[in-house]
C-alpha cells in the first residue's frame, strides 16, 4: 500500500493509513486510504459535526420552512450561512436563523416547555410559513428532551402546521456525514408519502443531492424543464417542504451528490421501486452525458441533445479562452466530499490543469474510490487532513491554487497560495454549461491575479521595478500561450451576466403546460 | 492474443473508472447488481442483440449501457471491427475485472455493511 506519512503527523502514527500516493500501476485494490472514522485525538480536524451536517447542509436549504435549532444559540449562529444555498422565495431560509437559546437552567430543569414556546412564537412571528424543522443538538440530546412529543403536541394545537424533527446531535457520527445520513432516513421515515403532489407532466423526477449553491439547482432544473420534465422536488436546495413529502410520486431519482443523499435514493428504491441515476453536473462532457441519460430514460433524447447543442455552441468558445490559459496550472482539489470525484478528472481533461492532490474532509472510502479512480497518477490523496498536513502538502507540492473551503482556504492564502471556495463558490453557479465557464474564469482570475503576484514582493528587501509595475491578468497569463493560435480562433472571455440565475425564475416552459396528469 | 485482450480490457476499465459512477454504489450487493445489469446490456447493445428495459430498474441499466456502448465505440474504434463472439469474450473479461476492482478486491470496508 503506497501510504504517505506526513512528517508533522509522525507523532500520530494512526494517520499514516489516511493518506496514499496513487503511483503508476496502482489501482483501487492496492491504493485506498481509510475513511469515515472518528478523528484521532491530537489531530485538529477540519470536519464539521453531525448536527451541522444535518441542519446546515441538508435541512436548511429547504426554502419555505422555519429551521429551529433546539440548543444553545452558538450551535445555530456559528454554522449559519456557511453555504450560499439561495432560493427563489427571497431567501427566507437563509436570511433568518432560529434557536431556542438553551441556557444552564434549561439543562438542569429541562427545555421542553422552552421548545414549545419557541415553536409557537416562531409560527406567530412568520404567519405565512406553516412548515418547520426542529433540530436536536448535543445539549438537548444529552438531557433527553422529547422533541417528537412536543412537535406532535403543537401540531395537535395548530392543525395547519407541519413539523419535521431531526434527531442528529453533534456527536452522532464521526463528521457532518453522520448527520447527512440521519436526516435522509428521518425525512423518508417521517415525511415521504404524507402529501400528494400535483403532477403536470408525463415525465416526473426528483433531483436529489443538490443544494442550489449560488443557483446550481435553478440552472439544472431549467434544463430538465426545457426537456419537458417535471422536477417534482429537489432534495433539498431551493426545495419545498411539501414537494419533498411527495417524493414517492416521481418515476426517477436523479442523484448529484451521492455522499450526502444516496441514502434517501436507496430507501426510495427499496420502498417505492423508484430507480436511482447518478449524474455529474460539472463539465461539458459529463453534463452532456448526464442530460442524455435523463433524456433517454424518459424517451426525450432529442430534446436533451437540442439543449446540449445550443448550450455548447453558446459557451464553449468562452470556456476555451480560459482553458488555453489554464493548461498546466497545479491544483490541490481539497473539497468536503463529492466534488472530489465530480472534478478530479474533468478539470484536468477539459481545463488542462493538473490535480496534484485530492482530499476529503468527511467523505467515505467510496468517495475516495471514485476520486482516486479518476485522478491522474502521482496525486496525493488524503482523508480527514489536519491543518499541519495541509501546510506540509502545500510546501511539498507547490500548487498554484487550492479548491477548498473557507477555513483551509484562509490558511492557504497566508502561504501565498491562491484559493477558490469549492463549497460556497466565489462567483457561481458553477453547474451547467455557463457555470463551467464561470468556474474556469474564477480559477483564471485567482491564479493570474496581479495583486497575488505583487504580494510576493517584500518592499523591505526586494528591489522593486517602479517603471514596469502595471500588470493585468492577461499580461501575466498570455506569456505562455501561442498568440497566433489564440488570435485566429473565436475564443473570448466570459460575456454572461453578473447574475445568471434570477432571470430563470418565472420563465415559461411550453412543454410543461399540459395541466394535471395522473401517473402511477 | 491474451496480452492484447488484457490491454483492451484495461482500456475499457480505465474509461469506466474515469467517466462512470454506477460501479461505485455503496454496498457490495448493489455493485454486483449494477455491474451485472449494465455490463450485460452493454454487451447486448454492442452485439446488436435485443435488451430488456421495461421495468424502471432495467431502464436505468439500459440508459447507462446505451451511453457506455456509444462511448466505447467512439473512443475505441477497434471494438467495431470485432465479431460478436470476440465482443462477448471481451465484455466477460471486462465484467470480471470491474467486479474484482469494485467488489472482491475492494479495500472499502463499508461494502459489507448490512444496512444503508
Amino acid at each position: 500500500m503506497p501510504y504517505h506519512e506526513f512528517k508533522c503527523s509522525e507523532c500520530i502514527p494512526e494517520r499514516k493509513k489516511h493518506a496514499v500516493v496513487k503511483g503508476e500501476g496502482e489501482d483501487l485494490t492496492s491504493c485506498l486510504p481509510l475513511g469515515y472514522l472518528n478523528t484521532i485525538p491530537g489531530t485538529i480536524s477540519e470536519r464539521g459535526c453531525a448536527f451541522c451536517g444535518a441542519k446546515h447542509v441538508i435541512g436548511t436549504p429547504m426554502k419555505d420552512v422555519i429551521h429551529l435549532c433546539h440548543g444553545p444559540v452558538g450551535c445555530t449562529y456559528d454554522t449559519w450561512q456557511t453555504k450560499r444555498y439561495i432560493s427563489d422565495n427571497d431567501n427566507f431560509q437563509f436570511k433568518y436563523t432560529f434557536a431556542t437559546d438553551m441556557k444552564e437552567k434549561d439543562i438542569v430543569f429541562g427545555a421542553e416547555k422552552l421548545l414549545k414556546k419557541n415553536i409557537i412564537d416562531a409560527f406567530k412571528t412568520f404567519p405565512e410559513i406553516k412548515r418547520m424543522s426542529v433540530y436536536q443538538t448535543c445539549a438537548s440530546a444529552l438531557i433527553g428532551d422529547d422533541i417528537d412529543a412536543i412537535a406532535k403536541e403543537v401540531m395537535g394545537e395548530m392543525p395547519d402546521v407541519d413539523i419535521f424533527v431531526c434527531n442528529s446531535p453533534g456527536f452522532a457520527g464521526p463528521s457532518q456525514s453522520g448527520g447527512h445520513h440521519l436526516i435522509n432516513i428521518a425525512w423518508v421515515n417521517q415525511k415521504v408519502g404524507t402529501f400528494e403532489p400535483k403532477i403536470t407532466s408525463d415525465y416526473v423526477m426528483n433531483y436529489v443531492g443538490e443544494y442550489n449553491i449560488q443557483g446550481d439547482q435553478e440552472v439544472m432544473v431549467d434544463y430538465f424543464k426545457r426537456m419537458g420534465i417535471q422536477v417534482l422536488s429537489t432534495f433539498t436546495g431551493n426545495g419545498s417542504y411539501d414537494e419533498l413529502r411527495g417524493m414517492h410520486k416521481a418515476q426517477l431519482n436523479v442523484l448529484e451528490c451521492a455522499r450526502s443523499a444516496e441514502y434517501i435514493c436507496n430507501e426510495l428504491r427499496v420502498r417505492y421501486g423508484t430507480p436511482r441515476m447518478d449524474i455529474d453536473g460539472f463539465g461539458f462532457k459529463p453534463l452532456s452525458e448526464s442530460l442524455l441519460k435523463v433524456g433517454l430514460f424518459f424517451g426525450l433524447e432529442k430534446e436533451a441533445q437540442a439543449i446540449i447543442d445550443e448550450e455548447i455552441a453558446r459557451w464553449k468558445p468562452e470556456f476555451d479562452w480560459y482553458a488555453r490559459r489554464l493548461k498546466g496550472v497545479k491544483v490541490c482539489l481539497w473539497p468536503g466530499g463529492s466534488k472530489l470525484w465530480h472534478w478530479a478528472h474533468v478539470i484536468h481533461d477539459e481545463m488542462g490543469v493538473d490535480v496534484v492532490s485530492l482530499y476529503t474532509k468527511f467523505g467515505h472510502q467510496g468517495d475516495m474510490e471514485k476520486g482516486i479512480a479518476r485522478c491522474a497518477d502521482g496525486a496525493l490523496a488524503i482523508d480527514d487532513p489536519n491543518e499541519l498536513e495541509g501546510i506540509e502538502a502545500m510546501k511539498e507540492l507547490k500548487p498554484d491554487i487550492i479548491l477548498t473551503g473557507v477555513r483551509p482556504g484562509e490558511v492557504a492564502k497566508k502561504m501565498r497560495v491562491q484559493y477558490l471556495n469549492a463549497h460556497a463558490y466565489h462567483n457561481g453557479p458553477y453547474k451547467g454549461f455557463e457555470g463551467w465557464v464561470r468556474f474556469a474564469r474564477d480559477i483564471y482570475n485567482a491564479v493570474y491575479s496581479p495583486i497575488h503576484q505583487l504580494s510576493g514582493l517584500d518592499i523591505s528587501k526586494d528591489e522593486i521595478d517602479t517603471d514596469n509595475r502595471f500588470m493585468t491578468r492577461q499580461m501575466i497569463s498570455d506569456v505562455k500561450i501561442d498568440k497566433e493560435e489564440a488570435a485566429i480562433s473565436d475564443e473570448r472571455e466570459y460575456t454572461g451576466d453578473y447574475d445568471c440565475v434570477t432571470k430563470l425564475r418565472g420563465k415559461k416552459y411550453p412543454k410543461l403546460e399540459k395541466g394535471d396528469i395522473s401517473v402511477g | 492474443m491474451e496480452d492484447m485482450m488484457k490491454d483492451q480490457v484495461d482500456q475499457l476499465v480505465d474509461y469506466i473508472m474515469k467517466w462512470c459512477l454506477w460501479q461505485f454504489n455503496s454496498r457490495a450487493w448493489d455493485r454486483k447488481d449494477q455491474n451485472e445489469g449494465i455490463l450485460t446490456k452493454t454487451m447486448q447493445i454492442l452485439c446488436e442483440e435485443p435488451t430488456e428495459h421495461d421495468t424502471p430498474a432495467d431502464r436505468c441499466y439500459w440508459v447507462e449501457a446505451v451511453l457506455l456502448a456509444r462511448d466505447f465505440k467512439s473512443t475505441y474504434p477497434w471494438i467495431s471491427t470485432m465479431g460478436n463472439n470476440e465482443i462477448k469474450l471481451l465484455m466477460n473479461g471486462l465484467k470480471e475485472r470491474i467486479d474484482y476492482l469494485t467488489i472482491s478486491g475492494s479495500l472499502n470496508k463499508e461494502l459489507t455493511n448490512p444496512t444503508y
